[in-house]
């Protein structure tokens, strides 16, 4: 399993876009993708799970990824994230 | 006559198409065969994702990328491994396809419509749109084809879903009423995208109307009558006519530049709360910003935003811009505005308190990675600074003593910025308009915030319905100070501008002409209209008018002469 905490810093936080733009790009991966928030789990490859989050820009989360593929699941994962999920 | 919400402007005048709700209600039962039951159901989700898909494109054709985003979000959300995924396993578990859309739908919009973020509920009704939905699919009913309704239709439904209003052809339908949903619902929205007039929110309209009744839709005033005699209906084609010209006349306005009816040339400028605005702000042929609001960078946020985030974001908005002004307006908060981070108090009197300028002074460090940010984007464009609540001279001093330390900084560093950068004042106190002749001597500019003007000057809460009838620009005191602001800074040689509501109100324009005023900004949306009502005003028409105003003794006389000499 590996994880790493990132900030988000889109102006609208995990809304419908961002979220869906998040879930598509990890989606193909194997493994399982995580969203530790607020001390809740969240499937990172359901966009209606992200964005019940309730993720606001400025928050910070963790990302966790377990499976054979984890380690470029979680680079995917962070780079969009730091990217500004296509916003 | 029946009232509703205005969400559309226009006069539509049509034959109504009536959109009956369906009984959705289903028998839950057990099921035996789970595998024919999920073929059911996946068969559904197919013509779900098929229709679905062909309503965004078919809105992204006739509207726009930005709107078709709705139906999209419909596809991604069905796509979701905890909607359909979920409701198979309901399924595998015996239960009816019905029974398993309803459950999983039912428990996210539970879910979503608790949320405090006004975008997050939206979500809500996505859901329950993509639930209705599917349930027709798997009951079997047809709806209405709003997409082969004839022309000069008004559509009357219950709620205007996304999925329905993507089906609406412009040219055939005139008009829409709804009984629930309001000016920022999907509906109205997307009645506005495509020019269609539309009032929402009229109370049990689908029981009160039929088929083929004639309805005239005023989506300007939220007025609807079914069935009206000749003389109304004869009435509303006459300002359905005038509403189509004047529209027309506004689109004229476009490009122009903002001049009096005698030649006197105004600067048209817009107020904006974000970057992205900006766009909105040239889309809408605004001539510059002047007021660019930054507490959008501060709000809703763990922590202080840093010099470079600062510089980009005012960055962004000065580029857009491309080369025309953008008056900057430094933190604005406390008041009604807190940001948990700061730590700020409560106050007994949180308008009169520690807030604007008062806060950023004494909390130089943080106030400097501010005018460090505008400073390093004022490279890229014609960028001002303006300072916010100034009440004495030595506020004005103190800020601009902390920009030269910043510019000396910069220089240090080697960072590029605009030397003769100009600092000014919003006037939106009684005490900055009793001494504007001494701050027209410190500022390089002046710009009016009648919001905060009138509620200083007048001393009243706006929020307070009690005393809210003394909030109003056109007290004889308000327009006193604003003559008075405009006066001074003209004499001193500044530029005086005015960035609140008042500088696009049709019945404040001449006032504000004959006092003067250099720069008009006002929200992107009133740019047109604005520029349509300075030409048509001479400055001796504004100066007889003017006077006449000062002579009054009351807001109501006032209001009164105003709205009678209005053009």
């Amino acid at each position: 399993m590996v994880s790493k905490v990132v900030k988000v810093t889109n102006e609208q936080g995990m809304h419908m876009r961002p979220a869906t733009v998040f879930s598509a790009a990890v989606t193909p991966f194997e493994s399982d993708v995580k969203i530790k928030f607020n001390g809740n789990e969240f499937d990172g490859k359901s966009v209606m799970m992200l964005m019940a989050a309730c993720i606001k820009c400025g928050a910070e989360i963790e990302i966790i990824c377990n499976g054979a593929d984890e380690e470029a699941a979680l680079a995917k994962a962070v780079e969009l994230v730091e990217s500004g999920l296509g916003d | 006559m029946y009232k509703g919400i205005e969400a559309s402007r226009g006069i539509g005048i049509g034959s109504i198409c009536l959109i009956v709700e369906h009984d959705l209600s289903f028998e839950s039962k057990h099921i035996d065969d789970t595998e024919a039951e999920k073929a059911r159901f996946n068969s559904a989700i197919e013509q779900f994702k098929t229709e679905t898909a062909a309503m965004a494109e078919n809105i992204r054709k006739n509207i726009g990328p930005k709107e078709a985003e709705i139906m999209e979000g419909h596809l991604a959300m069905i796509a979701d491994p905890t909607m359909a995924g979920e409701m198979r396993k309901m399924i595998e578990a015996g239960q009816c396809a019905e029974a398993a859309v309803t459950a999983v739908c039912d428990m996210f919009i539970g879910m979503f419509s608790k949320m405090e973020d006004d975008m997050m509920r939206q979500r809500a009704s996505d859901i329950s749109d993509i639930k209705i939905s599917l349930l027709k699919l798997l009951l079997g009913i047809q709806d209405v084809d709003i997409s082969a309704v004839a022309p000069g239709t008004v559509l009357v439904a219950h709620d205007l879903t996304p999925s329905m209003t993507s089906q609406i052809v412009k040219e055939n339908v005139v008009g829409i009423i709804t009984e629930v949903g309001g000016k920022t619902s999907h509906s109205a929205i997307l009645a506005r995208a495509l020019e269609i007039p539309a009032v929402l929110s009229v109370p049990n309209i689908t029981e009160l109307v039929h088929d083929k009744d004639t309805a005239i839709v005023d989506g300007t005033e939220g007025d609807v009558y079914i069935n009206p005699d000749g003389e109304v209906i004869s009435q509303y084609v006459r300002k359905r006519e005038e509403f189509v010209r004047a529209q027309a006349e506004l689109k004229n306005f476009f490009g122009k530049k903002t001049v009096t009816a005698d030649g006197t040339e105004v600067e048209l400028f817009c107020n904006i709360g974000t970057p992205k605005d900006a766009k909105k702000a040239v889309e809408c042929d605004g001539e510059g910003i002047g007021l660019f609001r930054s507490e959008f960078l501060f709000m809703d946020r763990p922590h202080l935003p840093t010099e470079d985030e600062q510089f980009e974001a005012y960055k962004e908005a000065v580029e857009t811009m491309n080369g025309k002004t953008v008056i900057i307006r430094t933190l604005d908060i406390g008041g009604d505005k807190d940001i948990p981070y700061l730590g700020l108090e409560k106050e007994e009197n949180p308008f009169l308190g520690y807030r604007a300028v008062r806060y950023c002074l004494s909390n130089s460090d943080m106030y400097k990675m501010q005018l460090k940010g505008i400073l390093r984007a004022s490279a890229f464009g014609k960028v001002k600074i303006m300072i916010p609540l100034v009440t004495c001279v030595e506020e004005v001093r103190a800020v601009k003593a902390l920009v030269e330390e910043c510019k000396t900084e910069l220089k240090e560093a080697g960072v590029a910025f605009d030397e003769n950068i100009e600092v000014g004042c919003m006037v939106e106190t009684a005490a900055a308009s009793l001494i504007a002749d001494m701050l027209a001597k410190e500022a390089d500019f002046f710009s009016i915030g009648t919001n905060d003007l009138t509620q200083y000057t007048m001393s009243v809460d706006r929020g307070n319905a009690n005393v809210a009838y003394l909030y109003s620009a056109f007290q004889p005191a308000v327009i006193r100070s604003i003559k008075n602001i405009i006066e001074a800074g003209n004499r001193a040689g500044i530029s005086v501008g005015m960035c609140g509501e008042a500088a696009a109100d049709p019945l404040m324009i001449p006032l504000l002409i004959s006092f003067g005023l250099k720069e008009y900004s006002v929200n992107p949306v009133l740019v047109l209209t604005a520029r349509s009502i300075i030409s048509k005003w001479t400055k001796e028409e504004a100066d007889a008018l003017a006077d006449k105003v000062l002579s009054l003794t009351t807001e109501a006389e006032i209001v009164a002469l105003l709205k009678a000499e209005a053009k």
